[in-house]
């Protein structure tokens, strides 16, 4: 046969295939970045890059919508929230200065006057305004607007000062906007129309961000590279220390603490899995923070059940579980009980000593429901049989529901676990389509809005569906009421209820647990995954050291 | 068959895929339970929200409306908007898919690289100790769980020895030709855990019809005329044996594009497979609708280039 | 998740007359197949494995819900090790291969009942052949994991779910096999003839065509059963297997979560040699087999 010689041909095809690929990757190259502007900075300010390591994907640029951790960590460094939260709860100053109530339905914040939007507008209190007017207005499906159901409309009165007025009065409004709302730039967002439709993905010529960073290069799926802005009022110096921060995306949490091991990351955003706090910390070059609590994992018993509505057979269930052998197996005793109360002990002022966990007591569970007219069969069981429903993606959920379902069979009552994919769960609990809900609540910070949602009627996460004259009165009251001490008082009064009716079986408070490399220093940790050593302040604190 | 006659049912074969491919994603989605509303939600999401954004995405629409509506939308070059990144499907897509056929390439220029030597040390050594151990190392390589290769070659190569990097597509902060540089180095671990995979059956390919090839009349009569084995090897028996080798290539290509989740997952290595995993659990069914199309394009590319090439190795072919 | 095995390897062989298939074929396939070490090793491999699946849960206690020495590494009590939940591994493991062998022979079993239907059908009724070349051509260019994961989403995560759609991708590699074979048998003269002599279609397709295709079928069984077990794994490490039965890809999956891959390496290491024992015996078992039937490998009857 004549032709080419053999291996030149498949050299040939090899070099096209290659040539091919190497165009399309070609199209992907970055160009070098200008030289950056003189930075005029203080001592502290320095050249260095934080590569910051997240499981998830950084899926939306815009704060308003939706409700993913990557997103907002990354939308975090650029919209500043009015307030941040502290580690017993309390709401502490950001770009709130002051904040408080004019009247029973008239809200205020004071903001500083030192935030410039990172084109050189200065930021204020029009832009908070706005923002908060917007997202009641377009409804952008997410955890902002799902604050604002008592919102009415904000003014600025000021640069400096909002008011803000809600339709019934609200003692905790002004705290949970404040907390869960961010600011956007009006001058950036407004032109786009609906601010429920803006994607936000930098497309008219880059991003702008109050700081401490502002996004300059995305490459989907992999890395999200913020600069720092030119000043930054809430860190020391008035400059961000490092020059650049880099979110990558690792998908598998054991190849991210690889790369946290290996020095190719200096922080991983995620909590840490329970069991990998001991090793890690014992890593040399490795230093692991712990950031508070402020939530709480729980069992929900759907008393729309004709068994559960029965208080003999929820607090028969309640006795059935091993809570110690959960908080010290599932979560490497990373976690702490709430004495099954609604009011955890981070809640200082609230907690009520009195209010004990439910010991775990089989035989005493038996006794309740062989009183309540149950009889067990031969095997001990009593013919009750529940299904649990739990999100998948929840590992340590996933695994002390299997815990549960053992011990509950110790109990004679039967267990059908259902775990399903996130949204499949999401759907199951909002149909109301389970006997048992179990999950947990990240941020879990004012008793009054915590009560109203869960135990009043209609509430949005009342999952047990309950309606109890009694509590729904107590938790009226405590609402209305603005003096503290009243409204303690109050609370642990319903809390008592909740515990003695078994409305809610809260099982403890998680501590969370988050690597670094010990050559990074300087992180302010503060409560919950949202927030931990990744918001904002303490990214720009972050130093490293020398060597 | 005229080139003519061989482009059209060529393409017409092509646009039957890639519309199978289409309707089966698009019933899939619709058809089986998921609530892409909820997807984006938070506790206190109202009924009415929700109802907004089905509206939004169209999903309130009957089944056959949308349908025709999709397909309307696909002629004019239209992929759609995600659901959750508001963004045209075309530009997520288009971040991904470079890296993908990077992913892809490199994996069959390694196992071609690697295969053919491989194949012919085994069909020249039939029956023998090499012959039994190349077989058993490609059977072998096939039946490895990617994830626990992919961790143990991370482990190894990259934290203990510092070969290579861990994770990523390249590293960030580096340009002009150190980025080249640095997606070459970024490609070696995944490209080695993808290969170890597909090489085994590559080679078995290789070798089964390079044996048959080998028995063949004119290979005896070759011999017979005094030709050293080496030149009949690789003249002759190995031209006629790479044929079914290079159909087997195009299946490859075809399969690895989206088979690579795992291997994308492991290295977070950002390409489609993985934004399809990410897309599914956020029910995002505008980017999955887009996804699945332009792997059905791609087999639809792959399968006619390999016949392509086929045509060109095989000169039978083009006569015919 | 690795490309299919070729054509050449697994069906490429010359047809054998009706009569030679039956007895005196077998038997010296047998022969052969008993002359080949590696075939004979993996071959008790995999035996060994199906009696682990059918009698270990018999022996062995079942994995406790948790247990106190969490993360232990292989040692006197634990010959595998514990896992995040101080659960036992070699229980887990002994457990998942049941789980993983059960998958694996329903989902192959489904395919290979399908693909085998449509194959000889087609090759039967000629008309019908270019639609289900078609078809088969349609469905194997599908990209299969992402849409085993599309279906596994979406329908939930259980056994059933898991089998149905394994077997929903793996049916038309079963056919594509067979077909060509089934294609061959049809036009030999033997069949020509039967036609003649019956108007039962269904009794020529069952008593000629099927048993000149079970060598394929045997073949095709054992490949699609280790591809199943792969992709099932392949699965249940993404977070869509069965979170109620214990399985290989299971323990990998809770390995992967608890971030414990790399530190706790028995976690990774047991079910994945697990994995590649049953996959790689059932290959070479189904490659010997092959070699032992083909007259120009068999060697010396």
């Amino acid at each position: 046969m004549a032709g080419t010689p053999r291996p030149a041909r498949r050299a040939v095809l090899v070099g096209g295939l290659g040539g091919f690929s190497a165009a399309a990757i070609a199209a992907c190259a970055p160009s070098a970045p200008e030289e950056p502007a003189q930075q005029g900075g203080a001592a502290a300010a320095g050249t260095e890059t934080l590569t910051i390591a997240t499981t998830t994907d950084v899926v939306n640029f815009n704060p308003t919508v939706g409700n993913s951790r990557s997103d907002q960590w990354v939308t975090g460094l650029m919209y500043p929230r009015l307030l941040t939260i502290a580690s017993d709860g309390s709401k502490e100053a950001e770009l709130a200065a002051k904040w408080g109530y004019v009247d029973p339905t008239t809200g205020y914040y004071e903001i500083r006057d030192d935030f410039t939007w990172s084109d050189g507008k200065p930021l204020t209190a029009a832009d908070v305004a706005w923002t908060l007017n917007a997202v009641k207005k377009d409804a952008p499906s997410g955890t902002f607007y799902g604050q604002l159901a008592n919102f009415v409309q904000a003014t600025a009165v000021s640069d400096t000062r909002v008011e803000f007025t809600m339709a019934t009065p609200d003692s905790s409004l002004v705290d949970e906007i404040g907390f869960w709302g961010c600011v956007v730039p009006q001058h950036v967002f407004e032109p786009a129309g609906s601010i429920a439709d803006f994607a936000n993905d930098g497309s008219g010529g880059g991003w702008v961000s109050a700081g401490p960073y502002v996004l300059t290069k995305v490459q989907a799926g992999q890395s999200y590279t913020l600069d720092r802005v030119a000043k930054y009022p809430l860190v020391e110096g008035g400059v961000p220390v490092a020059a650049k921060v880099v979110y990558r995306v690792f998908p598998d949490v054991n190849t991210e603490i690889l790369a946290l091991r290996s020095g190719e990351a200096d922080v991983i955003a995620n909590a840490l899995p329970p069991a990998q706090v001991q090793p890690l910390t014992a890593t040399d070059g490795l230093a692991v923070e712990k950031a508070t609590g402020l939530g709480y994992a729980h069992m929900v018993y759907n008393m729309d059940n004709a068994d559960l509505a029965k208080a003999p057979v929820r607090q028969a269930l309640a006795h059935a579980a091993d809570y110690e052998a959960i908080r010290k197996v599932a979560l490497s005793g990373q976690a702490v009980s709430t004495g099954s109360s609604p009011l955890m002990p981070v809640l200082a002022k609230y907690h009520d000593p009195s209010i004990t966990e439910y010991p775990f007591d089989p035989g005493a569970s038996r006794t309740l429901l062989q009183q309540a007219g149950y009889t067990a069969d031969a095997d001990g069981m009593f013919g009750l049989t529940f299904r649990l429903i739990y999100s998948l993606q929840d590992s340590v959920t996933s695994q002390w529901a299997q815990m549960v379902k053992d011990s509950s069979a110790k109990a004679g009552i039967a267990i059908q676990l259902q775990g399903s994919e996130r949204n499949t769960y999401l759907a199951q609990t909002n149909d109301g389509d389970y006997d048992i809900y179990a999950g947990n609540f990240a941020i879990m910070d004012d008793p009054v809005l915590n009560f109203s949602l869960s135990y009043l009627p209609g509430g949005a996460i009342n999952y047990t569906h309950v309606d109890d004259a009694a509590l729904n009165d107590l938790i009226g009251q405590g609402a209305a009421t603005t003096d503290l001490d009243e409204k303690v008082g109050i609370f642990r009064e319903a809390a008592k209820m909740v515990h003695e009716q078994v409305y809610d079986n809260i099982m403890y408070t998680q501590d969370l647990f988050f690597a670094h490399s010990d050559e990074w220093s300087g992180f302010i940790s503060r409560p919950s995954e949202l927030l931990s050593i990744v918001n904002p302040v303490s990214v720009a604190s972050a130093t490293k050291s020398a060597g | 068959m005229s080139i003519a006659s061989f482009a059209l049912r060529r393409l017409g074969r092509g646009v039957l895929t890639v519309w199978f491919a289409v309707t089966v994603t698009f019933l899939l989605l619709r058809l089986l339970p998921g609530d892409p509303a909820l997807a984006v939600s938070s506790p206190t999401q109202t009924e009415a929200t929700r109802a907004l954004l089905l509206t939004q995405y169209g999903l309130d629409k009957p089944l056959a409306e949308q349908y025709l509506l999709y397909l309307g939308q696909l002629l004019r070059g239209n992929l759609g908007t995600s659901f959750t990144q508001s963004v045209p499907v075309l530009d997520v897509l288009a971040a991904r898919i470079p890296w993908t056929i990077l992913l892809t390439v490199g994996a069959l220029v390694l196992t071609v690289v690697i295969g053919i030597p491989l194949g012919v040390l085994a069909a020249s050594r039939r029956g023998g100790f090499l012959d039994k151990a190349v077989q058993v190392f490609g059977v072998t390589g096939q039946s490895l769980f990617v994830p626990s290769i992919g961790v143990l070659l991370l482990f190894v190569v990259g934290l203990k020895l510092r070969w290579a990097p861990i994770g990523g597509a390249y590293s960030d902060g580096t340009y002009g030709g150190q980025w080249y540089l640095s997606v070459l180095h970024h490609l070696v671990l995944p490209g080695l855990s993808l290969t170890l995979v597909q090489l085994g059956s590559y080679v078995l390919t290789l070798r089964a019809t390079l044996v048959d090839a080998l028995a063949d009349d004119y290979v005896v009569l070759a011999r017979a005329n005094g030709l050293s084995e080496r030149r009949i090897l690789w003249k002759h028996a190995l031209r006629n044996a790479l044929l079914p080798a290079t159909t087997l290539i195009g299946l490859q290509l075809g399969f690895l594009v989206g088979g690579a989740v795992l291997t994308e997952t492991v290295f977070a290595y950002p390409g489609v497979g993985r934004g399809i995993y990410e897309a599914v659990t956020q029910l995002d069914f505008p980017v999955l609708q887009g996804a699945f199309l332009m792997l059905a394009l791609t087999v639809v590319v792959a399968n006619t280039l390999t016949d392509l090439v086929y045509g060109w190795l095989d000169p039978r072919v083009k006569a015919s | 998740m690795s490309a299919p095995l070729p054509e050449a390897v697994l069906g490429g062989l010359p047809v054998a007359a009706p009569a030679a298939a039956t007895r005196p074929a077998s038997s010296s396939t047998w022969r052969a197949f008993r002359r080949q070490p590696l075939g004979m090793a993996a071959l008790v491999v995999l035996a060994l494995l199906v009696l682990v699946a059918v009698v270990g849960p018999w022996v062995l206690a079942a994995p406790a819900s948790y247990g106190t020495l969490v993360l232990a590494a292989p040692g006197a009590g634990h010959l595998f090790g514990t896992d995040a939940l101080g659960r036992d591994v070699l229980a887990e493991v002994v457990y998942g291969t049941r789980q993983s062998v059960l998958v694996a022979v329903a989902a192959s079993a489904i395919a290979i009942v399908v693909g085998t239907l449509v194959a000889v059908v087609g090759a039967y009724v000629p008309r019908l052949d270019a639609v289900v070349s078609v078809v088969v051509d349609l469905t194997l260019s599908l990209p299969v994991l992402p849409l085993m994961i599309l279906v596994a989403a979406l329908a939930g995560p259980s056994t059933t779910t898991l089998v149905l759609v394994v077997a929903a991708f793996s049916w038309p590699e079963v056919t594509r096999l067979v077909r060509s074979q089934a294609l061959t048998v049809v036009g030999l003269a033997y069949v020509d003839a039967a036609r003649l002599m019956t108007r039962n279609h269904a009794w020529i397709i069952a008593r000629h065509v099927v048993p000149a295709v079970t060598p394929v079928i045997v073949v095709s069984v054992v490949v699609t059963a280790s591809r199943a077990v792969l992709s099932a794994a392949g699965l249940a490490f993404l977070g869509l297997g069965d979170p109620t039965s214990w399985s290989w890809g299971r323990i990998l999956y809770e390995a992967q979560s608890a971030g414990a891959m790399v530190s706790a390496w028995w976690l990774t290491l047991f079910p994945s040699l697990a994995i590649l024992a049953l996959v790689l015996s059932a290959t070479l078992v189904s490659i010997a087999y092959n070699d032992a039937r083909n007259p120009r490998t068999a060697g010396p009857a």
